[in-house]
């Protein structure tokens, strides 16, 4: 009797494949994941569907605005001026949107993405704009520090223990470092030296509330999870 | 199944369904933990054979088209929108009564699913209750047997595929049983079980067997129906557990112990529809009276399902049910509010009117050469919502009572005291190994 190693039931001897789990002789034949095979599968199919058309229809909306605002700088403005900038804004918004919608569940190509998408805006912008030019000395730096501070919050979350309070702490300690990092980045340009001030005073006002949260992890609530000390 | 037999091209080309009155709640509380499936499986001798399974859901859909249809929005209501598709063959999955895909287009609102010697169909209620669903099991399992070279000769009670099928088949029994009633009694909340909840899927099983005529003699020894021995049984092990909670000063909210016991309306009024037709009772003990004896509580629940089982009393719930359906307001609201308000009530009022949820499916008959080859029936109830937290289905076949409970708590506390007053009244219990 020809009986599936997965599900049981009885084939024909002919069958060499079961066609409700397509395994074959106990091993899953390749493109297996792309057959509806069980329950769960029709779900997580939906959820694809309902995905792809959310993507298409904030596509539609995006290349919608673009064309309407490069149509209204031509026939407005006698050129497309101040209508790249929004085209650039649209793109931007609608690559961010896209790495959102498909790697939501995978960080590191989520924050690859993001970045990248915050690198080519801004460097539009700097090609498209007049002025002094401004990517390479401040738009670069900074956005690498953005992506250095949220890489080490994400290992941090990853690989702690207990996703606690002084995950909260680690943030507010990222946002103080990367204040710090701004400031001499814009200095630098600016003036040429270094002279740090507004950072130095947001770093010493976080600094207190880092330690506090640090303690109550450490000292009080140790276990606490964030998600359900902050379950709504 | 009697009726007029109708064209099913007519019915095709209709198109669409409107949605009976019961079925207008799930698609609005419908969730992935909330799903609204129930499932009935029966267990084979032998392992079940791929090519006529595939065979007999595709005879066996054609004769219920009425369940080839998906969920269609309007703009005031949804509706059940023909899709000319029989149900997905699916491999059984460790979860049971996982939900559908419902607003999936021509997405079928149920589906057949085989593991081993194991045949189940599940169902959304939105297409149907468990009356419907065992009629096109029944229809389902006659097809397949004889495609497996079975020799079935006899065919009583069960809807042979070649029958035409009725308009009586797709009425909707609630509006077609309407009549201005004064609506019932208002029922002030339950209290519920304080269990802390599983972790997702937290659905949990657990399943048990009896012998039937053990079960009868006992209940027989109290003068009262199984559904009226196991519901004391059920509201007797709430009580244990509400007074032992209060012993612990936990802060108990609500000191009605109630227990929704749906009741198959087709026994009751003339009509044999395959859509929802059942209607509830609610009965209860009220906990600031003081604590009963099993005694005292079995003789209150017979004359509470004596009395609230009568026809007159129940269509009380029909009117009310449906009248709210037929108000202009609540017609001409769009859809998108309609749910929004319809998942409010049902999760501030709805879900809170009970304690717990108890079925009786009764007991299914199958001619002689089928019920040689069915090892046994079961019924696994919807998740309950977390509120309820734990709700128990019973089918009876064979001499055999299969006991489903649908817990979704870290505790099985209900089930153990349930069990424990069936074993001390001498019922010998078998606890199954889930799939």
């Amino acid at each position: 009797m020809n009986i599936c190693s997965n599900c049981g039931v009885e084939l024909e001897e002919s069958l060499m494949q079961c066609p409700l789990c397509g395994m074959n002789s106990g091993e899953p034949v390749a493109g297996k994941t792309e057959k509806l095979n069980y329950p769960s599968d029709i779900i997580n199919l939906h959820k694809r569907e309902v995905r792809k058309h959310l993507w298409e229809l904030t596509g539609i909306i995006a290349f919608s605005g673009i064309a309407v605002c490069t149509i209204v700088d031509l026939v407005i403005g006698k050129g497309v001026r101040w209508a790249l900038f929004a085209d650039v804004s649209i793109i931007s918004a609608w690559l961010f949107l896209t790495f959102i919608m498909y790697k939501f569940r995978k960080p590191w190509m989520l924050i690859t993405g993001l970045s990248a998408t915050v690198l080519f805006m801004l460097l539009m912008f700097d090609l498209i704009s007049v002025d002094k030019k401004w990517f390479i000395q401040v738009g670069l730096p900074i956005t690498l520090a953005l992506v250095f501070f949220v890489c080490m919050v994400v290992i941090l979350y990853r690989y702690a223990r207990f996703k606690g309070f002084d995950i909260l702490a680690f943030i507010f300690l990222s946002v103080a470092g990367f204040c710090i990092l701004t400031e001499i980045i814009i200095d630098k340009y600016i003036a040429g030296h270094i002279n740090v001030r507004w950072s130095l005073l947001a770093a010493v006002s976080i600094l207190p509330i880092s330690l506090i949260l640090f303690f109550v992890h450490y000292r009080m609530k140790k276990g606490n999870k964030l998600d359900s000390f902050f379950h709504v | 199944m009697e009726g007029k037999g109708i064209n099913k091209k007519t019915f095709q080309e209709r198109g669409w369904l409107k949605l009976d009155n019961c079925a207008k709640l799930f698609p609005a509380i419908t969730s992935s933990e909330l799903t609204s499936v129930f499932r009935v499986t029966a267990y084979l001798k032998k392992p079940v054979k791929y090519s006529a399974i595939r065979e007999a859901v595709e005879i066996t859909a054609g004769r219920f088209p009425y369940f080839s249809v998906s969920l269609g929005s309007g703009l005031f209501w949804h509706y059940l929108e023909f899709n000319n598709r029989p149900p997905r063959i699916l491999v059984e999955e460790d979860i049971p009564c996982t939900a559908f895909a419902i607003k999936r287009r021509n997405e079928p609102l149920y589906r057949v699913l085989v593991k081993s010697n194991r045949i189940s169909v599940e169902f959304i209620h939105i297409l149907t209750d468990g009356y419907g669903a065992f009629e096109y099991f029944k229809s389902l399992l006659y097809t397949y047997f004889k495609l497996s070279g079975n020799q079935i000769s006899k065919s009583e009670g069960i809807i042979l595929p070649e029958t035409p099928f009725s308009e009586e088949e797709i009425e909707d029994a609630y509006n077609k049983f309407f009549q201005k009633l004064p609506p019932p009694g208002k029922l002030e909340k339950a209290w519920h079980l304080p269990f802390r909840l599983n972790k997702k899927p937290r659905l949990r099983l657990i399943r048990t067997e009896m012998d039937v005529e053990k079960l009868l003699e006992v209940a027989r020894g109290y003068k009262v129906s199984i559904t009226e021995y196991l519901v004391s049984v059920y509201l007797f092990s709430l009580q244990k557990i509400y007074l032992s909670e209060k012993e612990k000063g936990g802060n108990q909210k609500g000191h009605i112990l109630r227990t929704e016991v749906p009741v198959n309306m087709r026994n009751k009024l003339p009509i044999a529809t395959m859509r929802n037709f059942s209607l509830f009772i609610l009965p209860e003990v009220d906990m600031r009276l003081g604590s009963y004896t099993f005694e005292e509580v079995i003789r209150m629940i017979h004359h509470f399902i004596q009395a609230e089982s009568d026809l007159k009393q129940i269509s009380r719930f029909l009117s009310s049910n449906v009248s709210h359906e037929k108000q202009f307001i609540i017609r001409i609201l769009p859809l998108f509010i309609k749910r929004l308000v319809i998942a409010a009530v049902y999760k501030g009022l709805g879900s809170k009117r009970f304690t717990g949820i108890f079925t009786n499916l009764g007991s299914v008959m199958l001619p002689g050469e089928m019920q040689d080859l069915i090892e046994s029936l079961e019924i696994v109830p919807p998740p309950p919502n977390l509120k309820v937290k734990v709700s128990c289905a019973i089918v009876s076949f064979n001499n055999k009572l299969r006991m489903c409970f649908c817990n979704i708590t870290e505790s099985n506390e209900l089930e153990r005291l349930f069990l424990k007053h069936l074993t001390d009244s001498g019922i010998h219990i078998k606890i199954l190994k889930n799939n």
